[in-house]
């Protein structure tokens, strides 16, 4: 058989495709939002240090820290330490569940204080509830899918039904998932600080 | 001797741990510092650029594979993000198109 160009193994390639996809798509939300912003000299920039740069900023430390707990899993797992693997990913999961918790605690705050999709409680633009809850739900709905994704393999590799190249592959959505915080946060919280 | 590699390895990745959120607390310092709009998104970019090479070559081991990897898959991106850059003279004209208020 023809050796693959890339020296790596097809799901692995696989997995980067779908990151350049998923990241283009991120860029062309994020760039929607910024032209919406340009367009819209009225737009409102609601946020205090506290609660939700402090939140944004529990969130990132949550997500960046899940890195490195997912490093340890696929490190463990390319070792051959099984249960070592399985515990990495499940403290993986329990910071992306942090994650989801915190995020889930600012939208209900804002929705308390009347914000929605369309409509903005400060009377400034009412795009910037949907810009905010638009590019904020799609990261957690790629975050929610890495956490249920993280408890299928992990459940699988311990049983010995996957390897630990599946946990790589894992690994590699994951942290693409925590960088894409690296964006929404400057570009979503903190260019809107009051 | 797997476990002294093993945690040798994870040296790394807590020293790029630590450097990304170094970049988040600057960020951070640098929002209320309140500088121009302009200026701000600048800088906040570049931080977030630097954070995210520093996380796809060294968490997601881009630096470790091959070239070829890497020059099919990140010059594709770049090519598509800046492609995305065409709105931005429409949203400058929307801006100064905006009649004052009464």
């Amino acid at each position: 058989m023809e050796e693959s160009p890339y020296g790596i193994q097809s799901k692995k390639l696989a997995i980067w495709l779908f990151i350049i996809a998923d990241a283009a798509t991120f860029g062309a939300i994020l760039f929607a939002y910024g032209y919406l912003r340009v367009a819209n000299p009225d737009w409102t920039r609601p946020f205090e240090f506290w609660p939700t740069i402090a939140n944004g900023i529990a969130m990132t430390v949550a997500l960046l820290t899940s890195s490195l707990t997912m490093i340890g899993a696929v490190q463990s797992a390319q070792a051959g330490w099984k249960s070592a693997s399985v515990r990495w990913l499940g403290v993986t999961m329990a910071l992306g569940l942090v994650f989801v918790l915190l995020l889930l605690r600012e939208w209900s705050g804002m929705i308390a204080a009347g914000w929605r999709l369309s409509r903005n409680p400060l009377g400034g633009s009412v795009l910037f509830g949907a810009t905010f809850f638009g590019i904020t739900g799609l990261h957690l709905l790629h975050v929610i899918a890495g956490v249920v994704a993280i408890a299928v393999i992990a459940s699988g590799f311990n049983r010995d039904r996957l390897d630990a190249g599946h946990v790589e592959t894992t690994g590699l959505y994951w942290h693409f998932v925590n960088l894409v915080q690296l964006f929404v946060f400057p570009l979503v919280y903190l260019m809107n600080v009051r | 001797m797997a476990e002294a590699r093993h945690s040798a390895g994870m040296k790394r990745y807590v020293v790029v741990w630590i450097g990304l959120i170094l970049i988040v607390a600057i960020e951070v310092l640098l929002t209320y510092q309140h500088l121009p709009a302009g200026r701000l998104l600048a800088f906040l970019l570049v931080l977030a650029f630097i954070a995210a090479a520093l996380g796809v070559m060294y968490f997601m081991h881009l630096r470790y594979e091959r070239a070829s990897l890497f020059w099919s898959l990140i010059p594709y991106l770049i090519f598509a993000l800046f492609m995305m850059d065409h709105v931005w003279p429409d949203a400058f004209r929307l801006m100064h198109q905006r009649l004052p208020a009464p």
